[in-house]
């Protein structure tokens, strides 16, 4: 018996002593963490841009990153001779296990991508969690970009999606989802789009920040993708139609402005939403059937001068329940518009077939790009307001 | 002679059974069987039940030998020698590769720069002391590890459901039941590792009539424990990766564990996944260096510490021989599927035949 234990003793203390990890202990004092790389072509054929964001948190703050200077482009052959030509820059080992985000410059978006991701998914210290975003123009000009609150792009970008839900109205693609994406064949891969937003456009208007300036970073629209090579871009309703369709929606604003001619108007906040589909025969015509059912709480009404009664005003938000379904119905619309315009099944139609009918999938997936532009898509809209706030009428002039 | 309980002899097979199969279980019955692939890893393991039944029959008219030991009687000494010989070879083999796996695991996932050749010496000196210390302190280990093992996988799996993909199980059984077939032969190996322990541990088990009955039970309890547990692994990374993605990960379990943040704030925690998965391939590869020592006493008469020292100088040389991840992962499927599927099923049923035979026509 005490041999035994003496044996293990001895066991125990070889095993502290040859598998602490000492070989590759890293102190975190001597770490710069990586937040954010941008891909963008070269201008050498053959080369691609790489630009990396890193943070050193100052000593004694527990939160904010500070130190905003250690971004660097490189332009190199591969991601992994970017991190070489990186390390002789800094005075830190550069540790990529933090990596948040990734931005897809719009050249290389065109030119395919994925060879600059296999590193991302293949060397065990980064994360399959990482999200990657769409820029126009470069991936270098949105990282290296002075942001008015002074934070770094990177980890604006990064809270900025994860914040997302609260409006639903752009896709939240991590590396592991895109890759599971281009796994299918049949959709198209969807990602986000990032810009800057100078004062003055789009109708936003901002002081900008210090000498420098200052900008702010926006995310609206997404780039829709063959594989790895971006096709086209999805406007703002573009893509929020194809959150409805994706059952994306968490929560977010809906408006009835412009969608019918009528003096009362109602914005809301969607509460819910599930959007199924089925894929009928109908007639030996095969379709798919999208039903959207959203909850919504009324939170303007605009454009109603007299004071209703409890029945008039019970009626009025029945007929709001209606106009809120057009106007998702609307925003659906285009976006499977688009997808028929391009010919690219990013909203995932054919995978919905080969789920709920594998029997015909076999017979049309061969032909499926050019099968989209015609393949029979109806929508199902119901709404149902499940408030209407603190008032059961609006305050009246008279 | 030690003797381990019914219940020890549940929980050891089951840790021995499952080992790291987690590992590769999801890419290997995805590759043939698709997205359905994992519903064949159940009737897979299921297979191996009958083998159990079959070896724990023959205790029963055999107590306290093992099975080379009751070939030598039912084939005679030159060809129970020669099935000695090649138990010892695979399961030696196998172990040694078994041992590769542990360090290929963890530089391959979160300690790259760390020689591999020392995760091999802290497993082998971990499976030297178990081995050393006899199959009772063996399936105590086990006792200990298994149910962190278990609570470590669901865990992981439970906590990777944020991560699933819409519909990725979606259709089932759209190409038939033959994927599912050949899901089902692709997890049989597992289940014959399982037999070749069992094969030697007999010796160590009760043999009354009352315990024999509860040593079945103990089969089918640790079967369907980690056919189970397997099958759930399998579909997680199904759903979270889809099927294609789960085929080219070759640990995908440890993607799986890099994928879990709870509230955005932690992560990381497949390095304390690891250190239960270090737990599990002691269990299996320290199973084979016990199967490989029993082969020794049985077969040539050698034990005790210098023929031990002697098998773990082996299973380093062997593990050091596949340093290279794929190399590595090749040949433990070319072992399970070219070697210890065809020895085991051959070799048990033949010996339950004759058994059975020589039962009917009154020889002893």
């Amino acid at each position: 018996m005490k041999r035994t234990n003496i044996g293990l003793a001895l066991i125990l203390i070889l095993c502290s002593l040859l598998l602490t990890g000492c070989w590759g202990k890293r102190e975190v004092e001597e770490l710069a963490p990586l937040i954010a790389i941008g891909f963008d072509l070269g201008q050498k054929p053959g080369t691609y841009l790489i630009t990396k964001q890193f943070v050193s948190p100052k000593k004694g703050e527990s939160t904010n990153v500070t130190d905003v200077d250690r971004t660097f482009s490189v332009e190199v052959s591969s991601p992994r001779e970017a991190y070489e030509k990186m390390s002789k820059l800094l005075n830190l080992i550069p540790f990529r296990g933090s990596l948040k985000v990734i931005v897809i410059g719009e050249d290389v978006a065109k030119a395919g991508f994925l060879d600059l991701l296999d590193l991302e998914q293949r060397f065990g210290e980064f994360r399959r969690m990482t999200y990657l975003v769409l820029t126009k123009g470069k991936a270098q000009s949105i990282l290296t970009m002075k942001m008015r609150a002074g934070t770094l792009p990177g980890m604006y970008i990064k809270d900025n999606l994860e914040t997302g839900g609260t409006v639903s109205t752009f896709p939240l693609v991590r590396l592991g989802h895109y890759l599971t994406v281009l796994s299918r064949k049949s959709t198209a891969p969807i990602i986000p789009l990032v810009k800057s937003v100078k004062p003055g456009d789009e109708g936003i208007e901002y002081k900008a920040g210090g000498k420098d300036g200052g900008e702010e970073l926006q995310l609206e629209g997404a780039g829709v993708f063959r594989g790895d090579r971006l096709v086209d871009f999805l406007t703002d309703k573009e893509t929020k139609g194809y959150m409805w369709l994706d059952n994306d929606i968490e929560q977010r604003s809906i408006s009835t402005v412009d969608i019918e001619e009528s003096k009362v108007n109602f914005v809301g906040q969607v509460l819910k939403s599930t959007t199924k589909y089925k894929v009928p025969d109908q007639d030996g015509t095969i379709g798919i059937q999208y039903q959207i059912e959203a909850s919504v709480a009324v939170e303007e009404v605009t454009g109603q001068k007299e004071q209703l009664s409890v029945t008039e005003w019970a009626d009025l938000m029945k007929g709001a329940e209606g106009s809120f379904a057009k106007a998702i119905q609307k925003e659906c619309e285009l976006s499977i518009k688009k997808e028929r315009e391009l010919s690219l099944d990013f909203l995932g139609i054919g995978r919905h077939i080969e789920q709920k009918n594998p029997a015909y999938w076999k017979t049309v997936k061969d032909q499926w790009e050019q099968k989209i532009a015609d393949f029979p898509v109806s929508l199902n809209v119901q709404v149902k307001i499940d408030t209407s706030g603190m008032s059961s009428s609006s305050a009246t002039t008279n | 002679m030690e003797r381990i309980s019914t219940h020890q002899f549940m929980i050891l097979g089951a840790a021995v059974l499952m080992g790291t199969t987690f590992f590769p279980v999801a890419a290997m019955v995805t590759g043939v069987g698709g997205r359905d692939g994992w519903m064949s890893i159940l009737p897979g393991y299921a297979a191996g039940i009958p083998y159990g039944l079959m070896v724990l029959s023959l205790v029963e008219r055999y107590p306290h030998k093992n099975l080379l030991q009751i070939s030598e009687t039912l084939f005679g000494k030159w060809i129970g020698k020669i099935i000695g010989i090649l138990y010892i070879l695979i399961t030696g083999y196998f172990g040694g590769l078994l041992l590769g796996q542990i360090g290929d695991v963890f530089q391959s996932s979160i300690m790259p720069i760390t020689p591999i050749s020392l995760f091999y010496l802290g497993g082998l000196l971990l499976i030297f002391y178990l081995v050393s210390s006899g199959i009772e302190v063996f399936a105590r280990f086990s006792e200990a590890i298994f149910p962190i093992i278990v609570i470590a996988l669901v865990l992981n799996a439970g906590l990777a459901i944020p991560r699933i993909e819409q519909g990725e199980l979606l259709p089932i059984l759209s190409e038939g039941f033959k994927p599912l077939f050949w899901g089902g032969v692709k997890v049989l190996p597992f289940a014959m590792e399982y037999i070749l322990f069992l094969a030697g541990i007999l010796t160590f088990l009760p043999t009354s009539k009352q315990e024999l009955g509860q040593l079945k039970t103990g089969v089918w309890r640790a079967v369907f424990l980690v056919g189970i547990l397997d099958t759930m692994v399998a579909l997680i990374q199904i759903l979270v990766f889809g099927p294609t993605e789960t085929i080219r990960l070759v640990y995908g379990l440890l993607v799986l564990g890099k994928m879990v943040e709870l509230s955005r704030t932690v992560s990381g925690v497949e390095s304390i996944f690891l250190g239960v998965w270090l737990g599990a391939g002691v269990i299996k590869s320290g199973a084979f260096f016990f199967t490989s020592t029993w082969g020794l006493e049985t077969v040539f008469g050698l034990k005790g510490l210098k023929w031990n020292l002697a098998l773990g100088v082996v299973f380093m040389g062997i593990a050091l021989g596949f340093t290279r991840s794929i190399n590595l992962v090749m040949e433990i499927s070319l072992v399970d599927n070219y070697l210890i599927l065809p020895f085991t099923s051959v070799w048990i049923l033949t010996l339950w035949g004759v058994s059975r035979w020589k039962k009917g026509a009154g020889v002893q």
